[in-house]
Parts: C-alpha cells; sequence; structure tokens
C-alpha cells in the first residue's frame, strides 16, 4: 500500500463512517489539533464528524534529511467524532483493517498517554495506540480546549501516516516509503526536508549575525498584534490563523535557539492567551 | 452461588500504574457500601483487574438487609404539653412528620433534660432492592489519580459521573440474577452512537482473541467460577499474580534459549516485572535482536531505551555483559511471533540509531566547555541558572568534604571538580531526549574523558540516594573510590536545593512538592544516617552546620530570620520520617527528635540512640522514670528558660536543706560525665542510657519528701533550678517522656 494509497483508504473508511472529508489547514502548525475544524469545532454543543490530512511542521525535529525516522514535516491523519462513539475504539481499528493492518496478527495496544497543548490551552485524557511495540497513533478524548471544559466530549484520533506506512511496507527510512507507484517519499520530500532544516536551524542562512533571531522575534510581535485586532474585531477564524502564525515562529525561534528558557515560558504564554480568547469568542459567538 | 455477588466494571484500557490500587480501592469501597446498607458480607471480598475491567466477588451477601431501630429526637416533654396534659403544636408537629399519634411517642431522660422521642423501626429490604444504590455509591466513591468527562450520569441527584476511563459495560449478579442499574448519558451528547450503559449478565472477552467467532462477542455469565472459566476460555487470565507467573516464566524460558537470562538490572531496580503483568489480558513472550555494533553504546542507555522507552527487557549473558537481544511482553497469543518481534526490532533499532547518534555527538564536546551553555538554563528564575547553581555547589562540595568530613584537600579538589561538572549532562542531546539518565550520563561521559573514579563515579550517582532504605543504592561497593567526593557532591546539590528554594518561599505546601524539597531531605538524611556504612567516615556533622554552610553560597538571597523558623520543622519532619521508615519505634524516634535546633540535629547520633534506646524502654523501671521524668518537664516550666541560664551562670552556689535535694543534686553530678562524654563523642549511648536509668529512686524520693512549690520564692527557685538541671541533662539523650507507654500516658 502506497502513502497515498493509505490516505485514500482512512479518508474513504471515515467518509463512509459519517466524516465529512476536510481540507489541510493552509498554513504552518505543528499539528492537526491546531487546525479550526479541530480546535473551534470542538468547543460548543453542536455535533461534529470530520477527518483530514494535516502536514505538520516541527522545527526541531527537522535533521536535514539524515534521519530514517525524524522529520521537520510530518502528515497527520486527523479525526474528529463529536461526540465520541460508545463504540470508539472498536471504529478505530476497524480503520486500521482497511488499511491492511490485521488486529489478531499484531501486538496492538492502548497505553496510557494523556495530551496536552500549552500553547492552546488544550488537554485530554487517552493512549498512545501502540502497534507491536510502535506508537501510530495518537487517541484522546478532549477534555479542555482554549481553556474550557468541553461538552459533549469529542475522540480526537491522531494517525501517524509516515510511520504506518513504513510498518505496512516494511522500510526501515521514511524516505524509502513509496508515495505513488514508482514515486519515493524520497523523490518528494527530501529536498525539502534538508532545505528546511538548514533554515529552522539557521545553518547558511544568508543573514547577518544575529538578524535571524530578531527578524523572527518582530514577525512574532506584527501577526501577534495583528491577531488580537482580529480578535477585538470579532473575526474569530482570522484571529486564530494569526494566533497559529505565532505558534509556528515560536517554534522557530526556539528550534534555532533564539530564545532563553525564561523567555521562552512568556512566548507559551502569550500565544496560549490568544487561544483563549479565541476559543471564548467562538463559544460566545456561537451562544447568542 | 445462590447469594454471590458478582461485580465486573468493564473499561476502556485503565492505566497500568493503577491497577493494584484500584484493586483494593474497589474491595473496600464495595464492602464500605454494602456496610453502609446494612448488608455486611458474610465473606471477604475478591477483587480483580486487568486492563479493561476492575471485578470483584462476594460469596455471600445477605438476602436482606439487617432492620433498622433508630431513636429520632423530638422537642423537650416540657414543650410538648400543656399544664393541663394535651399536647402542643410542638408534639403534634412533631409527631404528624413522623406520622403517627402522639400516644405513639416515647420519653427520653438526657442529661439536658427529659424528651419526646420517636423509635423507628423499619424493616430491611431484600438486597436486590439496595444493591442499586451499593454500586452507584461504589462508582461514585471510586477515586483516580486522573478523572475525565465521558458525558455520563447517574440518576442519584448529584448528576455526572466522573470515572478514569469511559466505562463499556456492567456484569452485576446477585445470586445468579442481574441487579438492574443504569449510566444515563448527558443530553449534549446523546446519538444513536451515545448510549445509557445498563447492568446484564454479560462479559467480553480479549479484544482480538477468541476460540470461536468473531472476538468482541458478548459472553454470558452465571457465576464467579462460570466467568473466571469463559474469560480464559476467550483469552483473558483474570488474576493478575497468574499473568506475572506466565511472563516470568516465559522470560526465563526464552532467555536461556538466548543463552542469557533477563538482565539483573531490570529485576532488581526497575519495576518492569511489576508493570507489564497490568498492561495485558493475555501474556506471551516474544525475542528479538538487534545489531551487534550497538553493544558498543553505554549500557544505561541500552537498559533504558529498551526498559523505558519500550517497555522490553534486557537479556545478559552468564558474564554479566548485555546481549544484543530483548524480550517483548505481547498480549496476544504468539503464532505470529517473528512478524511482531521483527516489528519491535525495527523500533528498538531505530531508537538506538538514534541514542548512538547522540552519543557521538555529545561527545565532541567536553563537559567543562558545556559549562557556559548551562547559562541559559535555568534552575529557577529567582535563584538563576544552572551555572550559577554548578559554581555554588562546587565550593559547597570543597567545604563539605573538609569541614564537615574532614577530608584531605586533596579529595576536597576532586569534590568540587565533580560538582562543578555535575549539571553540564543537561545541555547534552541524550540527557534531552532521556531525561531519566541525567547524572549518569554526565558520569559516563566523564569517564569517556578520562577523568578519575573519584570525580565521574561522585557524578554518576549524585542524584541519589532517593530511597531512604538501608539497602537503597548507591551501595558502597559500586562507588569505589569515589565514597566521599559523591557523598559531598550529592550533599552539596541537594542542601543547595533546599536552602535556596526556602529562601526563596517555594516551600513545600501539603501533596504540593513541585521542586522534589522532601525527596532531597531524605536524601540528605539518608547520607548522613548512614554516612559511615557508605563512606567509611567518622564525620558527625550537624545539620545546622551543613545548612550555614549552604546558606553561605547563596549570599544574602533572603532574609536568613523568614526562613530558617520554617526550614526547622520542616528538616526535623523529613528525619522523623527517615528514622520511621527504618523501622525505629515511633515514640522513640521523637524522644531522640524534640525540639532540638539544628545545631544540634545529628543525624548519626539519632541513629545510634535508637539503636540502643529499645533496650531501655521496655523494663518497667524506665517506663516509670519517664513518667517522673514527664512531671519533670512539667514543672521544670515554671522557671523560664532564660532565667535558668542567668542563674546558673551568675546566681547563688546551690544549698540544700533537704536530703532528697542533696540526694538529687549529688546524683546529677555523679551521672553527669558518662552522659555528656558519650553525647560528645557520639559513642557510649548505651551507657549513657544506663546511667540515665538509674536517676529513678532519687527522683521518686525527690517527689516524695519535697514540695517544689514552696511558698518561700528563694527555696521554690532552688528546687526548679535542680529539675531544669536534671532535665537539660536528659534532654541531651532524649526526650524520654515522649516513651511513655500509651495507657500510662492516659492515667
Amino acid at each position: 500500500m502506497t502513502f497515498q494509497d493509505l490516505i485514500l483508504k482512512l479518508s474513504a473508511f471515515w467518509a463512509s463512517r459519517g466524516c465529512a472529508i476536510q481540507q489541510p489547514l493552509d498554513i504552518e502548525v505543528g499539528a492537526g489539533t491546531m487546525h479550526p475544524e479541530t480546535f473551534l469545532r470542538v468547543l460548543g454543543p453542536a455535533h461534529w464528524n470530520v477527518a483530514y490530512v494535516q502536514p505538520s511542521r516541527r522545527p526541531a525535529d527537522g535533521r536535514f534529511g539524515e534521519n530514517p525516522n525524524r522529520l521537520f514535516k510530518h502528515h497527520q491523519f486527523q479525526v474528529i467524532l463529536k461526540p465520541s462513539p460508545d463504540e470508539v475504539q472498536q471504529i478505530y481499528l476497524d480503520s486500521l483493517e482497511a488499511c491492511g493492518i490485521h488486529p489478531r496478527q499484531h501486538d496492538i495496544r492502548f497505553e496510557e498517554d494523556n495530551w496536552e497543548s500549552p500553547t492552546l490551552g488544550a488537554w485530554g485524557i487517552g493512549w498512545q495506540v501502540m502497534f507491536d511495540g510502535l506508537e501510530i497513533t495518537q487517541f484522546t478524548y478532549f477534555q479542555q480546549a482554549g481553556g474550557l471544559e468541553l461538552a459533549p466530549v469529542s475522540a480526537e484520533l491522531t494517525y501517524g501516516l509516515e510511520r504506518i506506512a513504513m510498518v505496512l511496507q516494511r522500510v526501515d527510512s521514511v524516505y524509502d516509503i513509496e508515495w505513488a507507484p514508482g514515486v519515493k517519499y524520497r523523490d518528494v520530500r527530501l529536498r525539502d526536508e534538508i532545505e528546511q532544516s538548514k533554515y529552522v536551524f539557521n545553518s547558511g542562512v544568508d543573514l547577518p549575525a544575529g538578524e535571524f533571531g530578531a527578524f523572527h522575534r518582530k514577525l512574532f510581535d506584527d501577526y501577534y498584534c495583528l491577531a488580537e485586532a482580529l480578535l477585538r474585531s470579532g473575526l474569530i477564524w482570522p484571529a486564530l490563523e494569526h494566533c497559529l502564525k505565532c505558534s509556528h515562529l515560536f517554534n522557530i525561534l526556539d528550534a534555532s535557539n533564539s530564545i532563553g528558557v525564561t523567555e521562552r515560558t512568556a512566548y507559551i504564554l502569550r500565544v496560549r492567551q490568544l487561544a483563549i480568547g479565541v476559543a471564548k469568542a467562538y463559544v460566545e459567538g456561537t451562544a447568542s | 452461588m445462590e447469594r454471590e455477588l458478582l461485580l465486573e466494571i468493564g473499561c476502556e484500557e485503565l492505566p497500568a500504574s493503577w491497577l493494584p490500587g484500584l484493586t483494593n480501592q474497589l474491595a473496600e469501597v464495595v464492602v464500605a457500601e454494602l456496610q453502609g446498607y446494612r448488608l455486611a458480607p458474610e465473606t471477604p471480598a475478591e477483587t480483580f483487574s486487568t486492563p479493561r475491567r476492575l471485578a470483584l466477588r462476594i460469596a455471600r451477601v445477605p438476602e436482606r438487609q439487617t432492620d433498622l431501630e433508630e431513636l429520632v429526637n423530638g422537642p423537650p416533654v416540657s414543650a410538648a404539653f400543656r399544664p393541663d396534659g394535651t399536647s402542643t403544636p410542638a408534639a403534634t408537629g412533631f409527631a404528624a412528620k413522623q406520622g403517627v399519634e402522639v400516644a405513639a411517642l416515647e420519653r427520653l431522660q438526657t442529661p439536658k433534660g427529659e424528651y419526646l422521642v420517636y423509635r423507628k423501626r423499619q424493616r430491611g429490604k431484600a438486597s436486590v432492592d439496595v444493591l442499586p444504590q451499593v454500586l452507584g455509591g461504589t462508582l461514585r466513591a471510586l477515586t483516580f489519580p486522573k478523572l475525565m468527562h465521558w458525558d455520563a450520569m447517574i440518576e442519584d441527584g448529584r448528576g455526572e459521573l466522573l470515572f478514569g476511563r469511559p466505562i463499556r459495560w456492567l456484569l452485576y449478579l446477585y445470586g445468579g440474577r442481574v441487579v438492574p442499574f443504569t449510566i444515563s448519558r448527558a443530553v449534549a451528547a446523546q446519538s444513536g452512537e451515545v448510549q445509557d450503559v445498563t447492568t446484564g449478565a454479560v462479559t467480553y472477552g480479549h479484544r482480538f482473541l477468541a476460540t470461536s467467532g468473531r472476538a468482541g462477542h458478548t459472553i454470558k455469565v452465571r457465576s464467579f467460577d462460570d466467568y473466571r472459566n469463559r474469560l480464559l476460555e476467550n483469552f483473558v487470565v483474570l488474576e493478575r499474580s497468574e499473568r506475572h507467573d506466565r511472563i516470568a516464566s516465559q522470560l526465563d524460558a526464552k532467555a536461556q534459549r538466548l543463552a542469557g537470562r533477563v538482565s539483573r538490572a531490570v529485576h532488581s531496580d526497575s519495576g518492569l516485572l511489576h508493570e507489564v503483568p497490568d498492561l495485558v489480558e493475555y501474556p506471551s513472550v516474544v525475542a528479538g535482536s538487534f545489531a551487534p555494533e550497538f553493544l558498543d553504546l553505554p549500557d544505561e542507555v541500552l537498559t533504558t531505551t529498551l526498559v523505558h522507552h519500550q517497555h522490553y527487557f534486557p537479556v545478559e549473558g552468564e558474564d554479566g555483559k548485555l546481549k544484543n537481544a530483548f524480550l517483548a511482553v505481547i498480549n496476544t497469543e504468539p503464532d505470529n511471533e517473528r512478524t511482531i518481534a521483527r516489528n519491535a526490532e525495527r523500533v528498538v533499532t531505530a531508537r538506538l540509531r538514534d541514542a548512538r547518534f547522540f552519543w557521538e555527538a555529545d561527545r565532541k564536546s567536553s563537559l567543562e566547555s558545556r559549562i557556559e551553555r548551562l547559562g541559559t538554563l535555568v534552575f529557577h528564575k529567582k535563584l538563576g541558572t544552572y551555572k550559577e547553581k554548578a559554581e555554588r555547589i562546587e565550593r559547597l562540595a570543597d567545604w563539605l568534604a573538609r569541614e564537615a568530613f574532614g577530608a584531605s584537600a586533596e579529595i576536597a579538589a576532586l569534590a568540587a571538580r565533580a560538582a562543578r561538572l555535575s549539571k553540564a549532562d543537561l545541555t547534552t542531546d541524550m540527557v534531552r531526549e532521556f531525561t531519566e539518565l541525567q547524572g549518569t550520563m554526565g558520569g559516563i561521559y566523564a569517564r569517556e574523558e578520562g577523568l578519575p573514579e573519584e570525580v565521574w563515579k561522585a557524578i554518576y550517582f549524585h542524584y541519589l540516594p532517593i530511597g531512604v532504605e538501608a539497602n537503597a543504592p548507591p551501595a558502597r561497593v559500586d562507588l569505589g573510590k569515589a565514597a566521599v567526593t559523591w557523598a559531598a557532591v550529592s550533599l552539596a546539590d541537594k542542601l543547595d536545593t533546599i536552602v535556596g528554594l526556602f529562601a526563596v518561599g517555594e516551600r513545600p505546601t501539603g501533596s504540593r512538592d513541585p521542586y522534589g524539597l522532601r525527596r532531597a531531605a531524605h536524601g540528605v538524611f539518608r547520607i548522613l544516617v548512614d554516612l559511615y556504612e557508605l563512606t567509611g567516615l567518622r564525620g558527625r556533622p550537624s545539620l545546622g552546620m551543613l545548612l550555614d554552610g549552604a546558606r553561605e553560597q547563596h549570599g544574602s538571597r533572603s532574609d536568613v530570620a523568614e526562613f530558617m523558623p520554617a526550614l526547622r520543622p520542616f528538616m526535623l519532619d523529613r528525619l522523623r520520617y527517615v528514622l520511621d521508615q527504618r523501622g525505629f519505634d515511633v515514640r522513640n524516634v521523637r524522644a531522640v527528635t524534640h525540639e532540638l535546633t539544628l545545631k544540634e540535629i545529628v543525624p548519626v547520633d539519632s541513629r545510634r540512640k535508637l539503636e540502643v534506646l529499645p533496650e531501655f524502654t521496655e523494663s518497667a523501671d524506665f517506663q516509670q522514670l519517664a513518667v517522673a521524668f514527664k512531671r519533670v518537664r512539667n514543672i521544670a516550666k515554671e522557671l523560664p528558660a532564660d532565667r535558668f541560664e542567668v542563674l546558673e551562670t551568675t546566681g547563688p552556689v546551690l544549698m540544700w536543706s533537704e536530703a532528697a535535694e542533696k540526694a538529687l543534686a549529688d546524683e546529677i553530678d555523679r551521672r553527669k560525665p558518662a552522659i555528656e562524654s558519650a553525647v560528645s563523642s557520639g559513642d557510649g549511648y548505651r551507657e549513657a542510657f544506663k546511667q540515665a536509668a538509674r536517676f529513678k529512686p532519687v527522683v521518686d524520693k525527690f517527689f516524695d519528701d519535697v514540695l517544689v512549690m514552696d511558698k518561700d520564692p528563694l527555696v521554690r527557685e532552688r528546687r526548679l533550678r535542680l529539675l531544669r538541671r536534671l532535665e537539660a541533662l536528659i534532654l541531651k539523650l532524649a526526650d524520654i517522656s515522649e516513651i511513655v507507654a500509651e495507657d500510662s500516658k492516659s492515667g
């Protein structure tokens, strides 16, 4: 099964289970949770079932294309089921079967792993799903987002697509994954990985010394001001997107060692305040 | 089976670490609920757990509640009847509330007067009518380390039901019949796929395995024996001990096939074998291997990767060296052993490859060169960076080695070197990835750099000790030449943390101890109490001296007067905890750690006193002396301590009018040298207590013959002064009034 087949199979499975198939958020994020289809939809009482792929950027995990398991950018397949159906674990296992993983032939386990995102003011209870010792999915019952209690409770399933593809294709390096017939992951992504790593680790970037950090700090501040203005104006979607821009800039500053530890906490807190403001405004908006 | 109660709470996978506690709790909670509903079980509760179920069986629960008889208090008789004997509204109102006539009320004589009462008799209900509430109460009463919302409610007036994980089914049988009960779902969540959970007579087997048909089908159950057997048929081993034994024996067998054994490191200091039975319902073991070249990594890295990250067991050869193999406990039948092992190997290899990358990258910079980078790592916002901490403990370790331990300048310099480098590994990639290896990695990198054993081992072990038991690691033999340097670095690190955080107001409160100060203090006392066994040092440093040394390194961070008073009770409590944990009698521990000042707290002396004290405390004479001493202490209070000081230095020489006075004074003079010598040398406490025990007859005679509180103020003061002298002398050993046995205390 190719990488693209895996995406198609999961999409078809969840579409047949009543999910709307959404598209990735078209700005840089660290995880599918940040997509408004998750972050906003889990708030408030409205039921919602959705699935989508989310390319996710983790600047600190960039390895210049040299590490077979770590990537600057990986792909998550994200599913939100609100409310969480009673049979959600079984449905999830059925989705693995749909991709050609037969639970009876493997050791599949749900091991405690609670999820928390300090920048989003969000946390949940759940498991990492272990497949023969490899974590392939994060399974979370959302308890709070944007600092707000959630009712009903949503189930969030986040599949690590590269990991599942590596298992299905029995390859030891992510770059050996067959993306499409005759096309390797390497062909699609390697150069991207190398250059993105050089960028975030400020290695050979033609900027005067010290400018790299300053430039991104300024971007952060500018986006932050805009996000606040948008939030004041009641434009919640754009406000969230600019909050996410800040979150990504923070990740770059962090990965490139441009901020100290104390400053780091302050940055997290600022993004969190925005996220909380957005969540509150969203809930108030839907209530009225 | 007729009166058997069987309960199974079917859950989505519960965290392994919760299961042992929950299993105990379930028995306690159900029995308490049954008793509360007057259905005290006739046989003990047996409880079981797997990741997907909490189960309880009680062989015999009564068929009916016991009848209830209680007295309901009404108004006083004086207010209940008019002089003509007719009842007042107070009486009729009370009777009406109870649903009876006034004539049916009784009178009860109480210390406060005569009252009207109603003797309420309630016939016990049939158990089946009460058992639903028992389950409701049980679900409410179970506590979890972390609770979750799952849109569930119980109709008991308390609304939402939080739980550890969502409940998927409830098996609840009494005498083989289902006891009805329902967990309903929040309106907001109601949909075709979110349903109420109602009790039934069915359970579920293993998620993926079944003897016949599709896994996950319902299994009908009639009794506990039936339940257990049907579960086993469906690949669930209910008893934890049985899962444990299966795992242990398969581990041994598989390890033998690899010509090795399960690494002893795992058996002794990690809870892995303790944890895995709670991760599986139907365990088996598969063996995997990794490329031999990874054996070049330090054992600690290999073990951490396998044990902490993958829950796999490392295998070692007869020579004690790790093999390039591991054993994985899986939750299924192993007919696909190879596939599963191959996948596990792939995960292990990926992790080891990462570790090797860190191992090679980290060694490109020396620990010394990393110290600058510590300047970017904040230890605490008011206490500065780890660089500053490293500099403080460098000076402190040097001082401790010389002043507190009396070690040579050479050793002190090595201790200082180790302390300076002890935090440098926080900047390594390996520790960033495997945080549990902090200290350990620093030690290994120091060894790789060729630093002497006194230095690298001191770094390696400096986060220890963690346990307070006498055999908690590190052991003397593991410390080798580094025993003294290690003790200095470990103490310096912990004292610096405790003093620093107290100085900036970060004190532990209740269950909140985010900086682990209690654990740090336990480490301090474990080292001090066992200083000789751990290091061969005979030093007896007082806590006051050590804390002063640590405080000096913090400069004028905070007003000492502010935090030292809070630090003293904290440290005393921790010392008592450590001594209690060693199995010393709680009263004796209190006696030797009474209201000591920090300067008087010499942990190793406390331990030595406690080792001889039980030889005395059981004797009747000593017990009586304790009672007498309590009296001494009570009366001696009449003379303020500062006044006593003045009198002892500038007051008149004591002259005796009574023989008993003189006898006591002479006795004090006679016993004083042995006691004082023991206290100052830290040796001979047995003799000292023996001397103290001999005070009894003269003290008794003194109290019999002499009235301390004489009306002549001079006589009174003189006698009080004598008692104060006695008190001061005995207190040097212990506050033996703490030893008074419970029954004579109340008398």
